[in-house]
């Protein structure tokens, strides 16, 4: 069977866990025919997930410009071009207005909002005949609540980016969206649903009355990657149908 | 390709020669599904099945009866429904001041009636078989806008939310109800303006990936929104190559690109 992503090069950022986006997309994007770099801040923490798929392991922290150069000269040395990029590397920041200090407001923006731009400038760069570049938005960028400031701000200034650069990266045959997952059963959110008054709380908040999966948001990357997918500075919304309702409180987690 | 494998489809508004509802319907039919093709006129819909198969099934989408037949036919030839797809519409173009009361009803009825009326129709059929994939064909004049086009953009804007409130309130069914918004696509529909010299190319400047959209683009979208590797709902999926980061020409920008063009065959 001909693979949708046969003949295709592609870097995913983000993937220090098998339980990650990242792995999933891996998995999903070496199913389908592409040859794939992963990276993740820390090169033990990918290289067994990397081996497992079939891809060739990178260290890269999305705060350096000189990794992001880095790893896409690997891919582009390593399999001879560049066609799809996906970051998922994400900082999670808890904490209301009030609560959240400057070190943590800097510390999602210098990842969200930093990271994104130089991680989609580097691999736009090195795409040297157009491509699709995907980043990770986020259900509380959609449907905000009390706490997650930091996070949910530098998330939503990131699909604002991400806009600007899918119009400024067009007439280079270059895609640039979004993938906003819901909440996501994963590495990331494995502490949150090992409380059922925090699933049960979001889950009566889900139109499709189940949680995303991690192959939910490989799906939406595969199809965002494909050549088929005439989108660009759009925000793909994984949520279930949870934008169209709401975000849970902390204080109804009991 | 076989995306769709064992999947049962009704797109109505397929019964245009090569318009957008028989572009998605080869697709689907390439992709593994059985289809049924529905719309008004029985002698294109014959022909296209004679062409590319599937199944016909005539309908007038602006009459609830019609509408219920249609779904309830097509239960009954395919086996259910699992995807269904509203690709009619009426591109009509009038100034705000002159669109007449008649004009209005008879948008009324194909955009907002019509399509809220199939989902009445669709929903207790796919609620009954475990879910289901409902996809309107909206329009980037949904969101951006164009002049002379009120009636129609306001329909459109309309059906978009009530894509949302459907998918809202029938999701735990497994029901998906997302639409799906081209720009400006060369298609029956716009045939009258295509033709005219110069005025498609005022529209390219608006797609940031330098090109208009065309069905097959659409019918593409269709696939990822009917598949069930789809975890969305009651979204509106903007499938223009970036159109709404900027926008649809103005009316004196169409002119002059016309103007232009008249000029250079002289």
């Amino acid at each position: 069977m001909a693979g949708r992503l046969d003949g295709k090069v592609a870097v995913i950022l983000g993937a220090s866990n098998p339980q990650s986006m990242g792995a999933a997309t891996a998995r999903r994007f070496v199913a389908e025919g592409a040859k794939v770099v992963l990276a993740a801040r820390r090169k033990d923490a990918v290289a067994a997930i990397a081996e497992e798929v079939g891809a060739v392991a990178a260290a890269c922290d999305i705060t350096r410009e000189d990794e992001l150069a880095a790893l896409a000269k690997l891919a582009v040395d390593t399999f001879g071009a560049l066609d799809i990029a996906v970051n998922y590397a994400g900082l999670e920041v808890n904490g209301s207005v009030i609560d959240s200090s400057a070190d943590d407001w800097r510390a999602a923006c210098e990842v969200h909002l930093v990271g994104t731009a130089l991680f989609i400038k580097q691999m736009a760069l090195a795409m040297a005949q157009g491509g699709s570049i995907i980043t990770a938005s986020s259900l509380t960028a959609l449907v905000q609540a009390p706490g997650l400031a930091a996070y949910a701000a530098t998330k939503g200034g990131a699909d604002v980016l991400m806009r600007v650069a899918a119009n400024e990266l067009g007439e280079r045959g270059i895609r640039v969206n979004s993938i906003a997952p819901g909440f996501t059963q994963s590495a990331m959110t494995a502490g949150y649903f090992a409380v059922d008054a925090v699933k049960n709380a979001f889950l009566k908040e889900i139109p499709l009355g189940r949680f995303s999966t991690i192959e939910d948001i490989a799906s939406a990357a595969l199809w965002l990657a494909s050549d088929e997918a005439f989108i660009t500075g759009q925000v793909v919304d994984i949520t279930a149908g949870q934008s169209l309702r709401r975000t849970p409180r902390a204080d109804e987690f009991v | 390709m076989s995306r769709l494998a064992g999947k049962r489809a009704l797109i109505v508004g397929a019964a245009g020669q090569g318009n957008m509802g028989q572009t998605i319907a080869r697709r689907f039919l390439a992709e593994g599904a059985s289809v049924a093709v529905a719309g008004r006129r029985r002698d294109v819909l014959d022909a296209f099945v004679a062409d590319a198969g599937g199944v016909a099934v005539e309908c007038d989408f602006t009459d609830k009866s019609s509408i219920d037949a249609m779904v309830a036919q097509t239960v009954e030839t395919l086996g259910g429904i699992d995807i269904a797809v509203n690709a009619t519409g009426w591109g009509l173009l009038k100034p705000f001041l002159e669109t007449s009361a008649e004009e209005l009803d008879a948008m009324y009825a194909l955009q907002l009636r019509g399509p809220f009326q199939f989902m009445q129709a669709l929903i207790p059929v796919m609620r009954e078989r475990g879910g289901g994939s409902i996809i309107q064909i909206s329009s980037a004049t949904a969101t951006i806008l164009f002049h002379d086009h009120d009636a129609y953009v306001a329909t459109k804007a309309g059906t978009d939310h009530l894509v949302r409130s459907v998918a809202n309130q029938f999701g735990e069914y497994g029901v998906r109800v997302n639409s799906i918004s081209p720009g400006v696509t060369e298609t029956p529909m716009t045939a009258d303006a295509t033709a005219v010299p110069g005025l498609m190319e005022a529209f390219v400047k608006g797609y940031p990936l330098g090109r208009y959209g065309t069905s097959e683009d659409i019918a593409a979208g269709c696939v990822w929104l009917a598949s069930d590797e789809c975890f969305m709902t009651g979204q509106n999926l903007q499938v223009n190559g970036g159109l709404t980061l900027r926008a649809n020409p103005g009316k004196a920008d169409i002119e002059a690109s016309v103007a232009a063009a008249m000029a250079r065959q002289g």
